[in-house]
């Protein structure tokens, strides 16, 4: 295909009209000297790029997306229209509080939920992403040693969690103590006895961690770092599996981030936009983000008072486009949210049973709502082959390679939106897969042979890298 | 040809005039697959032993280099960083990554020979 | 409402795979177990649900809108939503079963371009969450590869884009200064500023690089990109920024789309998601995440950036509409957005206003007013104008774009005129 800058110079109008009496009068020395080096391509053109380009991807809409970690269910497109109503995508960020009632009251009630689904005290809508919320997690964490006196410089996380665990801390320039995971999955409770010392600001732990395992000493460690006065963070990515059923603020956590677009199905959008939100105790409340909606009598308005604030993480109030989806999406559901993580749960127990024995599994327990196979018994790269001959089959592949203390790891997520049928259909193919690798390995292999492009060469990417399109690249040879 | 010695984190050292020269084993470099990137010390940089001195990347994994030896970098192999994949075309030679002015001459007699060390990889491969 | 598709004779079957009789047998180990009940709405129909959030939309008021400051009012054209709405497109993750996702990651190497083209960088991220947070990665991304720890903000940066910078360097242990000297790892301009001033960086640049620090352009309007010299000729190193004006609705705020470009020499610095062409095995042309062992899924407590998600959507909202305007459109954007604000500039200081910009002004500019500028926006607003942002007491922060007509314009001059 060719990319945007390969078409021919075309007549484009640009959809505005020209005006003859405007002109610019500005000095030489800070104008553009040269013309804007974009290209012009007609409408038609255009729109048929972009159709083509969505042509060559895959999304839930098409198929089945169990890739772990990142709760691919389905999204809601009543949600969508939703957040394309005019009173808010037209919306002014700077507009008076009398013409934004209607968003602070659902940013206000949509932490209303927030707190009550998690047993978390107060919530900041702020963070643009889980990540964002990490950082603004560890950031908190610091400010209230910061004001009780004490220097805290050290991180508890799980050889399991998420990179961004460990990334963020060393950000923050706190030290990463990292605690392997036990014989069940667990967060070795042993080791972290041993390592838990007054210097440690917080443990962050992941729940259900990222083998899909609901860490049974959750209370156990959440007691001890109380006790020592550390702080529990929760990297609430894998909250699909608890809605309604328990709640991590009754669990030990002082804090907790949630992804609205795992759980609260706002859509992955090719890789964002997300939304992060972070929830706290009442005692970490007054370090969260400026400004906080608050709600006086009936009127809503936007607080800036509190002088613990950590400050801003971001520009205005967040993603709010993701909070009218997640809204909506908690609407739809209300009381009856728990089915939600009922069937995540049961969906992966279902799989996790018909798979167990073609593939090895990490951990032989029951799982949440999502498990780890490992496909050691295939050989070296055989995760990777099993992935990209599942898009044969017509099937996204799940997470390869993570968690990074599994080897071969499948790390599959099939949410509570799959129905039974679709889930035989993937361990066929599954099982299918299997029995190729012993008899005809050279075809899994060489897959995948019915997308667009085989495999490519990641090394070439790498060492010679081409990261943008040059108007000295105009010759390039195209399909 | 040179005495080469072995760490466990499968550096190895050679010392020429004095100076210790270091890199990775071709046990390292298969191990690794394809190198991407290296981030190179400073010259005039100072490490202890078993301090991380570089990174190098291949595509999906990102490794530690430690010094073998303690001392000070005088010269590093620029080369690299255009054509990484040396490392894996000649880790012995041309795919050398710094030479050190070695403050702790001693530390070198405690590392693994060539013998010591393929018997190290036998037992860990 | 119920998105999930299993029957009762399902869950009978699938309940007895797993060996267990009910559900709750399944989550036995997940506790304390919740007893209560939840305090949530009622369950909606589609039909409840729409006219609830319509409702709600509606209590909201859109008016004509003559404010800037962070997130602007430009026109966005139909195919640009039409496109987005595409379930192919929106419904998708990350790209890391790059095969199967040649869409979204051609769309990221034509977004990279497109910032490269315009900025005259060597190289862009696949995006970042927003202008504000882009600008705080520069300052890590600064410190990061000069060893230094102070951060250099020239007068004029928007308000909340300083506040997150403090709340990031507090955070990462680094400090705002302001002088350059030899702990200074970056020097930070907004161009044109929050009050719409447009400086020559040519000077700032030189002080930055002679201090050893780099320089960095901040740009949160980025139309003016059409007519403006580019940052990459006035010796910017680093350019961080806002692209919601390239057809990213206003939406109270978010998602927009932050972008940042770099010079060669940092692109191994460079924090985020970065895409590459590469070829297949048959010699096909490709497109791949790469340089992916920066990036924390793989160093870990090691890697440049926190960063794992960008803002893929809004990426590609944008490389829609600037591939939509072209050269031709983006330019008339750029001039119209200029004229109309100099019209409505002119106009008010036939009635007594007096315009405070100290530089040449692009599409906002600020006026002092004769009065309280209180009493002025709310008595715009009564004729359902929002004019603008109060900076002071008596002063006013007022933008334009190509959506504010003649007529507009003329109404805001007769309102604020009329009494």
């Amino acid at each position: 295909m060719k990319i945007i800058f390969e078409h021919e110079e075309e007549n484009n109008t640009g959809h505005l009209q020209e005006e003859e009496d405007v002109s610019i009068e500005l000095p030489s020395d800070i104008v553009r000297k040269e013309p804007l080096p974009i290209p012009n391509v007609n409408e038609v053109d255009v729109v048929r790029h972009y159709t083509n380009l969505s042509r060559m991807n895959f999304g839930v809409d098409i198929g089945f997306y169990p890739l772990g970690s990142c709760t691919m269910k389905y999204n809601p497109k009543v949600n969508e229209d939703a957040a394309r109503a005019e009173g808010f995508s037209n919306l002014h960020p700077l507009s008076p509080e009398e013409c934004t009632q209607g968003s602070l009251k659902l940013m206000w009630e949509l932490k209303e939920y927030l707190k009550d689904i998690t047993g978390m005290d107060d919530f900041s809508l702020q963070p643009s992403a889980g990540a964002q919320s990490e950082l603004l997690g560890v950031m908190i964490a610091k400010a209230h040693f910061r004001s009780k006196g004490e220097k805290r410089t050290k991180a508890i996380i799980p050889d399991s969690a998420h990179g961004t665990n460990p990334a963020t801390a060393s950000i923050c320039k706190l030290e990463t103590i990292t605690i392997p995971s036990d014989s069940r999955g667990n967060m070795d409770i042993g080791r972290y006895k041993e390592l838990l010392s007054p210097e440690v600001a917080l443990v962050m732990l992941t729940n259900p961690n990222t083998l899909g395992l609901f860490d049974e000493n959750t209370t156990e460690i959440s007691h001890l770092a109380h006790k020592n006065g550390t702080l529990m963070y929760c990297d609430g990515a894998n909250m699909n599996a608890l809605l309604g059923i328990t709640r991590p603020g009754d669990q030990g956590f002082d804090m907790i981030h949630l992804n609205l677009h795992k759980t609260f199905s706002t859509p992955h959008g090719g890789g964002g936009p997300g939304a992060g939100v972070l929830g706290v105790k009442s005692f970490l409340a007054e370090y969260l983000p400026i400004p906080q909606v608050v709600k006086r009598d009936s009127r809503y308005s936007l607080d800036y008072a509190s002088k613990k604030s950590v400050g801003r993480v971001r520009s205005f109030y967040g993603n709010f486009g993701m909070h009218v989806r997640a809204y909506s999406y908690i609407h739809s559901w209300g009381t009856q949210i728990r089915k939600v993580s009922e069937h995540a749960v049961l969906n992966a127990n279902y799989l996790q049973g018909l798979l167990k024995d073609t593939f090895d599994l990490a951990y032989d327990r029951r799982c949440a709502h999502e498990f780890v196979l490992s496909s050691r018994r295939f050989g070296e790269k055989s995760a990777l082959n099993i992935a990209k001959r599942l898009m044969d089959y017509g099937f996204h592949p799940p997470t390869i390679y993570f968690p990074l203390i599994v080897p071969e790891a499948l790390m599959i997520e099939p949410t509570e939106t799959e129905s039974k049928e679709t889930l035989d259909r993937f361990v066929l193919a599954l099982k299918k897969i299997a029995s190729e690798l012993k008899e005809h390995p050279e075809i899994v292999k060489q897959a995948p042979l019915s997308t667009p492009v085989g495999r490519l060469d990641e090394v070439a990417a790498a060492r010679r890298p081409n990261l943008r399109w040059r108007p000295s690249q105009r010759q390039t040879k195209v399909e | 040809m040179l005495e080469l010695k072995f760490t466990k984190e499968h550096e190895w050292v050679r010392i020429m005039d004095e100076l210790a020269i270091i890199g990775i084993s071709d046990f390292a470099q298969e191990q690794l697959g394809d190198i991407v990137s290296i981030e190179l010390p400073k010259t005039g940089g100072v490490f202890r032993q078993g301090q991380t001195m570089a990174i190098v990347d291949s595509v999906k994994a990102s490794s530690d280099i430690y010094a073998p030896i303690s001392g000070e970098i005088v010269e590093v192999n620029e080369g690299l960083i255009e054509k990484p994949e040396v490392i894996n075309q000649s880790p012995y030679d041309l795919g050398w990554i710094a030479k050190i002015k070695p403050s702790k001459m001693e530390e070198f007699e405690s590392l693994m020979t060539r013998e010591e060390y393929d018997r190290y990889i036998g037992q860990i491969k | 409402m119920d998105y999930i598709p299993a029957t009762e004779k399902d869950i009978k079957e699938m309940l007895n795979l797993v060996g267990v009789s009910s559900i709750n047998d399944l989550v036995r180990e997940f506790i304390p177990a919740f007893r209560g009940k939840l305090n949530l709405p009622q369950p909606k129909s589609e039909l409840e649900l729409l006219g609830h959030m319509k409702g709600l939309a509606h209590t909201n008021k859109v008016l004509r809108c003559f404010i800037g400051a962070g997130a602007y009012n430009h026109y966005i054209p139909s195919a640009v939503s039409h496109l987005l709405a595409r379930g192919d497109l929106y419904t998708g993750y990350t790209p890391y079963q790059a095969e199967m996702s040649q869409g979204t990651l051609q769309a990221i190497y034509e977004f990279q371009s497109f910032i490269c083209l315009l900025t005259g960088m060597d190289v862009a991220n696949a995006s970042l969450y927003e202008g504000a947070s882009a600008l705080a990665e520069a300052a890590l991304l600064s410190c990061s590869y000069t060893g230094r720890d102070h951060i250099f903000v020239k007068e004029g940066l928007h308000p909340q884009y300083l506040e997150v910078l403090q709340t990031y360097c507090e955070g990462s242990e680094l400090t705002v200064t302001d002088k350059i000297d030899d702990k200074t790892a970056c020097v930070i301009a907004q161009n044109p500023d929050f009050y719409g001033n447009i400086e020559n960086m040519h000077y700032l640049a030189e002080q930055a690089h002679s201090a050893g620090a780099l320089f960095t352009t901040c740009i949160i309007e980025p139309t003016s990109l059409a007519i403006l010299e580019p940052p990459g000729k006035y010796g910017a190193d680093i350019v961080a920024g806002e692209g919601q004006s390239f057809g990213i609705p206003l939406s109270f705020g978010g998602p927009y789309l932050g972008f940042i470009a770099v010079k060669d020499f940092l692109l191994k610095k460079l924090p985020g998601r970065i895409c590459g062409m590469t070829t297949d095995s048959k010699g096909n042309r490709g497109f791949v995440l790469t340089f992916q062992a920066r990036e924390q899924h793989i160093r870990r407590e090691r890697a440049t950036s926190n960063i794992t998600t960008n803002q893929a959507l809004m990426a590609l909202a944008a490389t829609i509409y600037l591939a939509l305007m072209g050269r031709t459109g983006l330019t008339r954007v750029a001039k119209l957005s200029y004229a109309r604000a100099h019209l409505l500039n002119g106009k008010l200081e036939k009635v007594g206003f007096r315009n405070l910009n100290i530089k040449p002004f692009y599409n906002e500019f600020v006026v002092k007013v004769p009065g309280s500028a209180e009493a002025l926006t709310s008595r715009l607003l009564k004729k359902g104008i929002l004019g603008g942002v109060n900076l002071a007491e008596d002063s006013l922060l007022i933008c334009c774009t190509e959506m504010n007509s003649v007529q507009d314009i003329d109404d805001f001059v007769s309102a604020v005129a009329g009494d």
